[in-house]
């Protein structure tokens, strides 16, 4: 299968494409854009747009009120008045009549919302919120601590404890993260490994769909060029696309390689010193699979763009076409990212080692955490198993495909050339 | 012995038979015209020749062997459709293609550049495609078909499109590698130019081969019962007449087919009795057109003349 033709066509397809412009320019922006993606989205998070908020905090006995005042009142937040709290007493009978009164303001925003603290909360902690967003976040992450507080207080300001046991009381649990592994030591980890599970994915998807389009790209030029017949009378539908498909999987496996390299400084070298909560660990056998898993999903992906490339005339028609491959990119994507929470968990293990998910959801479970080596394996054998199903099919929908011109064809036809002899 | 054998070929796209159980032969050193009009399946003929296509039926034998990869590295093949890659440079476009018919090296080079000269591109060596002008980049097609020095030639249509100068350039390309001894395959439809290149001949109409054999031949066998007049007056008389068996206006000439051979005297002493100017009465001649009317019909005769 691999010939001299093919290395010509291989040759051509790395000269173009190692050479062009896109190629250099995306190389140097991808990282750029990928930290761009990364740090606007966690900005704009930080941005809690809740300045002026107006909340009224109602209770049912005036000492309790009180208390909520003397308390809130020390909080940075309504110090530097981004919240302006407003305190009554109602009794529980009056409360919904109260409500009443104040629907207006709450509809015009003018009040955000109102608490409603209850006798019973000290029993029970149960408390009420009263708002046009009643799941503002942002809102309730802000004073269900403080609430807490007051009601903690109150509860233990009749039971005799000291204030140490009251603090103690007040704490919440503070977990670090300890990293067990084949190693002899045992080391406390960060978060880096979880950023790096992200990057890699996001690495992976981007370049997966980038890579593909490009080659889709020029299987059609050559199509519409007519260049192809001219092709196929030197070479075989199969070499050329064997070649085609090699010379892109090669090109953007080097152009990973090259993003790699920070990674690879940061292991290998003490030059980038990094806040212990970003450190991660990674080794040179993540590196290694991580590469090697992206030439098959680079050859598995790029081999079917190619396909859906010679099925249609040119990009627009290609679009109902390429969908389906952007299904089996995309929800493995957001499974790797949902499964991010929780690496070990029996679903991320399956979805590891099923075809086509396997590509994105491995090398996300292998960087944020360990992963059993048979199941390393596995996966590199389903990519090989998937490349071998896959190959054969494709290239027959490409042989027929690539000198079909005219009408767009649907997917029944394109189904029956899988039967043509041609 | 024959340079290529074409056996039996069939190709069915769908319910459409585009080649139906066509067979002929090529014979060495010979100029073969593969002639229909368009829809014929002079092209998906010439596809399953290349092996492009996988015939449905049929074989194609090149010098007793059965063709593959090794007939692909000995052909030039012009398609109908050409095409270039516009953003490679001109040198490299043809060292492109003679490396994927397996030559490499500096004579390749030295040959591109031989060719670039003898067609005025010596000086755009390092011009994109693109930025040539299409008269350009048809001579450049030209020289990445014969570069790798092909013992056969195909040329599917290889006149549509040209401008008089690439016409003729062509023409010339085409003389001299018949006297190198190469086998030159063209499909056309123009049965003018046929006429003047062809030794051989395949005419195919609806997928079906009509026709097959050398073109002296042929028009000796189909000329002994059709004269080609140029007269002046009326012959309508003729209609009738019980030698007659066809009358066929061609424009510049009319072709007579009498129904027996050997009518063709009576036939001038019938126009002089009935005082028509005879200009010209050629009885040894008939051209590929009539041929092909008299065998595909008149109908496709007159599509024929109309492309």
């Amino acid at each position: 299968m691999f010939n001299n033709r093919v290395l010509a066509v291989l040759k051509r397809e790395l000269r173009e494409k190692l050479m062009s412009k896109t190629f250099i320019l995306m190389t140097l922006l991808l990282p750029v854009f990928m930290f761009i993606a990364m740090v606007i989205p966690s900005y704009i998070m930080s941005i809690e747009g809740d300045e002026g908020t107006r909340v009224e905090i109602i209770t049912e006995s005036p000492l309790l009120t009180q208390r909520f005042e003397t308390s809130f009142k020390e909080l940075d937040f309504v110090k530097d008045t981004t919240y302006i709290i407003y305190y009554s007493t109602v009794p529980e009978s009056d409360l919904m009549n109260y409500i009443d009164s104040k629907k207006e303001a709450m509809l015009n925003e003018k009040l955000h919302g109102i608490v409603y603290i209850p006798n019973s909360a000290l029993k029970d902690k149960k408390i009420q919120y009263y708002s046009k967003n009643p799941n503002n976040k942002t809102l309730m992450d802000k004073v269900r601590g403080p609430i807490n507080k007051v009601l903690l207080d109150e509860f233990f300001s009749t039971k005799d404890l000291s204030e140490e046991e009251l603090s103690y009381t007040r704490m919440y649990p503070d977990v670090t993260g300890y990293k067990v592994s084949e190693k002899e030591e045992i080391e406390q980890v960060g978060f880096g490994n979880l950023i790096l599970a992200y990057l890699f994915m996001f690495l992976l998807y981007v370049s997966l769909i980038f890579s593909g389009q490009m080659t889709m790209q020029s299987v059609q030029d050559e199509k519409q060029s007519k260049i192809v017949e001219v092709l196929l009378s030197s070479v075989s539908s199969r070499e050329l696309m064997t070649g085609k498909v090699l010379g892109a999987t090669i090109t953007s496996t080097f152009q990973m390689a090259i993003w790699l390299i920070p990674i690879l400084l940061f292991i290998s070298t003490t030059w980038f010193v990094l806040p212990p909560e970003f450190t991660f660990d990674i080794t040179y056998g993540h590196l290694l699979y991580f590469l090697v898993n992206f030439f098959f999903g680079l050859l598995i992906f790029i081999g079917l763009f190619a396909t859906v490339g010679a099925i249609f005339e040119n990009a627009q028609e290609a679009q109902s076409g390429m969908w389906p491959i952007f299904m089996l990119l995309m929800i493995p994507l957001f499974i790797g990212l949902s499964i991010l929470k929780n690496p070990g968990n029996p679903m991320a293990e399956i979805f590891s080692m099923i075809p086509f998910a396997t590509i994105t959801v491995m090398p996300g479970r292998f960087t944020a955490g360990d992963v059993p080596m048979w199941q390393l394996i596995v996966s590199i054998l389903v990519n090989i198993a998937t490349i071998a199903v896959i190959f054969p099919l494709a290239g027959k929908i490409y042989r027929v495909g690539i000198l079909r011109t005219g009408k767009k064809p649907t997917w029944s036809e394109v189904i029956k050339w899988l039967k043509y002899k041609y | 012995m024959y340079a290529l054998e074409v056996k039996n070929l069939s190709k069915s796209f769908g319910t459409l038979k585009a080649v139906d159980n066509a067979s002929f032969t090529v014979p060495e050193g010979s100029i073969f015209g593969l002639i229909g009009r368009n829809g014929a399946g002079k092209t998906t003929t010439i596809r399953m020749m290349m092996n492009i296509y996988m015939p449905d039926g049929g074989e194609v034998i090149l010098r007793g062997a059965k063709v593959g990869q090794e007939f692909k590295n000995k052909v030039g093949y012009l398609p109908e459709e050409r095409g270039l890659y516009k953003k490679m440079r001109v040198l490299e476009t043809l060292l492109y293609f003679a490396e994927l018919k397996g030559k490499t090296g500096r004579t390749v080079t030295k040959k591109a550049k031989e060719y670039l000269e003898r067609f005025d591109l010596s000086n755009r060596l390092q011009s994109k495609v693109e930025d040539l002008s299409k008269g350009n980049q048809q001579k450049l097609q030209f020289i990445t078909t014969v570069l790798h020095d092909p013992e056969f030639i195909i040329l599917d249509e290889p006149f549509s499109g040209l401008d008089p100068i690439n016409t003729n350039l062509l023409k010339e390309i085409i003389l001299e590698k018949k006297k190198e001894g190469k086998v030159i395959i063209f499909s056309t439809h123009l049965m003018d130019f046929a006429e003047k290149m062809c030794d051989h001949i395949a005419m195919i109409d609806l997928g079906k081969i009509i026709l097959n054999g050398s073109l002296s031949e042929l028009k000796s066998k189909f000329s002994q019962k059709n004269v080609s007049i140029n007269y002046e007056g009326d012959i309508s008389f003729l209609q009738k007449h019980p030698i007659v068996e066809k009358i066929s206006d061609f424009g510049n000439t009319t072709g007579i087919k009498v129904k027996e051979p050997g009518q063709t005297q009576e036939l001038l002493k019938i126009l002089v009795q009935n005082n028509v100017v005879v200009k010209k009465f050629d009885a040894n001649d008939i051209s590929l057109h009539e041929i092909f009317v008299e065998l595909a019909g008149k109908e496709a005769g007159q599509e024929v003349l109309n492309v």
